[in-house]
């Protein structure tokens, strides 16, 4: 391989208690690619996601984000280096208008000199979100509440964001323009991302690679075709 | 009129009472910790302001240094106590019984330090009076009830529109998000706790100025500022404090019906009453 690694995650061992969750997970992410990251119920995704971010604290193993080992530093050092996570469930502030939402989060990471995206970019990617600032977050539709959380995970400079099943709960043609905005900002804007899906069939189609976890352990890391094709797609 | 010299009493002690019912909520709309030691904190303006004056500290200038005394001693308990045992994912139960101790050693260490009899601050003018038609109200009075009606809007709007208050308002909606995005919820609720604890020093120590002070007496204003933090709507500071002005305007006018010793028994019996009729609160925000 030519290209370094945006995200590079070396032997990912994590857990809760006593318990370990996550066996030696490694996979990489190319800037402007879009990793789709599938598994059972309870196979580790979130997990995986959480530990890379610095949210697991039996977490072991390397994490290197644009050629930097970040493992050992605290999570808001690794999302000021652009780490974002779009967390499971509704990644909003549901008592703040909308307006709010996007200046508190602005506040405290779009005043860095290499901060690419602002409010107004985030209310280009998203008109319907414009004409309402003043609306509480938490009165919004499912999809737009949605769009806020990308918008929220995408204000200074990300670098590599973190997608937790951002399609439940979203009509089949919103969740395809959702994905479509996600590989439209990864690309344009050289951001990898790590997306974790139950919806297979619309995440593959945004897809550049595609890493199967079985039980806390990678069983497949390869192309979509080479997905397709292989002994783990009658998994799903 | 014993009435209205009786309501307006009771309303000056509710703007007192609704400036710990407020801070109280914000601190648990926060921070999640149901904040007792709140009511030592009330306790530990009264005293510092005794002090500072009896050592010849003129009492404006010792009110402002209990905010500072208070603003500290809130921080600490907040940073020493709280994010300890949450970084050891203590449950509730466990914050709760941890605030109860820490008003425990507060109030006891006042009275170690202080003796537990009544101290009366050392300012002549606090028994001046003036006169508001037919009602009488001492300067103390006046200064408590207007400046806890400065501290409740000046709370307000910092929380609507200040970028701390919003941070604050955010990291009370979606803790997890607020971690994640760089909000530093930890610092928010030292911050938080600072703020609140030091807003308490000028009903604490005004309260002490007009009724003398003792260790122990926070501990039922707190009770009352609960049951209106309660009663008036979880999380909502305009009911919390409009909650302790009724709650209090009703225990002194109850005076007059019913004996004093009974007017607690009788607000708390009113506040069982509402739970039943409107069990979440007289201001709660309607469900979506
Ligand atoms: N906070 C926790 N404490 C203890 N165990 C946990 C905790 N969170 C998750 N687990 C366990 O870790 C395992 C992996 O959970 P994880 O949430 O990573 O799965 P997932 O792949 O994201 O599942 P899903 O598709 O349902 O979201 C599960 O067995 C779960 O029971
Ligand atoms: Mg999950």
């Amino acid at each position: 391989m030519s290209e370094p690694a945006l995200l590079d995650v070396k032997c990912l061992v994590a857990g809760y208690g006593n318990k370990t969750v996550l066996h030696d997970v490694s996979f990489q992410v190319m800037p402007g690619k879009v990793l789709t990251l599938l598994g059972h119920n309870g196979c580790g995704k979130t997990t995986t996601l959480k530990a890379i971010l610095g949210l697991n604290d039996r977490a072991k193993g390397e994490v290197w984000l644009g050629g930097r080992r970040v493992d050992q530093e605290p999570v808001s050092a690794r999302v000021a280096q652009g780490l974002r996570l779009l967390p499971e469930g509704r990644g909003i502030f549901a008592t703040l208008t909308i307006g709010e939402n996007l200046d508190v989060v602005a506040d405290r990471n779009c005043r860095v000199p290499d901060s690419r995206i602002g409010v107004q970019e985030v209310l280009k990617l998203f008109p319907a979100l414009a004409g309402r600032l003043s609306t509480l977050a938490g009165s919004l539709s499912g999809g737009q509440q949605q769009m806020l959380a990308l918008g929220l995970a995408l204000l200074g400079s990300p670098r590599c964001i973190l997608l937790d099943e951002p399609s439940i709960g979203l009509a089949p043609n919103l969740v395809e323009r959702l994905f479509d905005m996600v590989r439209e900002v990864c690309r344009s804007a050289g951001v990898g991302a790590v997306l974790v899906e139950q919806n297979v069939s619309a995440s593959m189609k945004i897809a550049d690679h595609v890493t199967i976890l079985n039980n806390g352990a990678v069983v497949f890391d390869g192309s979509p075709d080479e997905a397709r094709e292989s002994n783990f797609w009658h998994f799903f | 009129m014993l009435f209205l010299d009786l309501l307006a009493d009771g309303v000056v002690t509710g703007c007192a009472v609704g400036v710990v019912a407020v801070t109280f909520t914000m601190i648990y709309s926060t921070t999640r910790v149901f904040h007792v030691a709140h009511a030592g904190i009330y306790t530990v303006a009264g005293y510092s302001t005794w002090f500072l004056t009896t050592r010849g500290l003129p009492f404006w200038l010792a009110i402002i240094c209990s905010i500072a005394v208070c603003a500290a001693v809130g921080a600490l308990i907040q940073h020493q106590l709280y994010t300890r045992l949450a970084r050891r994912d203590a449950p509730p139960l466990v914050l709760l019984i941890a605030s109860l101790g820490a008003l425990v050693v507060i109030q006891n260490l006042m009275a170690a330090l202080f003796s537990p009899n009544i101290l009366q601050i050392p300012a002549d003018w606090r028994v001046l009076t003036v006169g508001i038609g037919s009602i009488r109200l001492s300067m103390p009075q006046i200064l408590l009830a207007v400046s806890s009606l400065v501290i409740f809007a000046g709370l307000l709007a910092w929380s609507r529109y200040t970028s701390l208050g919003k941070r604050t308002r955010a990291v009370a909606a979606n803790e997890f998000l607020a971690e994640i995005t760089r909000l530093e919820p930890r610092r928010v609720y030292i911050t938080v706790m600072a703020i609140a604890s030091g807003v308490l020093a000028v009903p604490g120590s005004l309260t002490a100025l007009d009724h003398g002070l003792q260790p122990y007496t926070g501990t039922l204003v707190l009770l009352t500022a609960t049951i209106a933090m309660i009663a008036g709507g979880m999380g909502n500071l305009f009911g919390a404090f409009v909650t302790s002005v009724i709650l209090a305007a009703l225990q002194t006018t109850s005076t007059l019906v019913i004996p004093g010793q009974w007017s607690i028994a009788a607000t708390f019996g009113l506040f069982v009453i509402l739970m039943i009729v409107a069990p979440t609160g007289l201001f709660a925000r309607r469900p979506r």
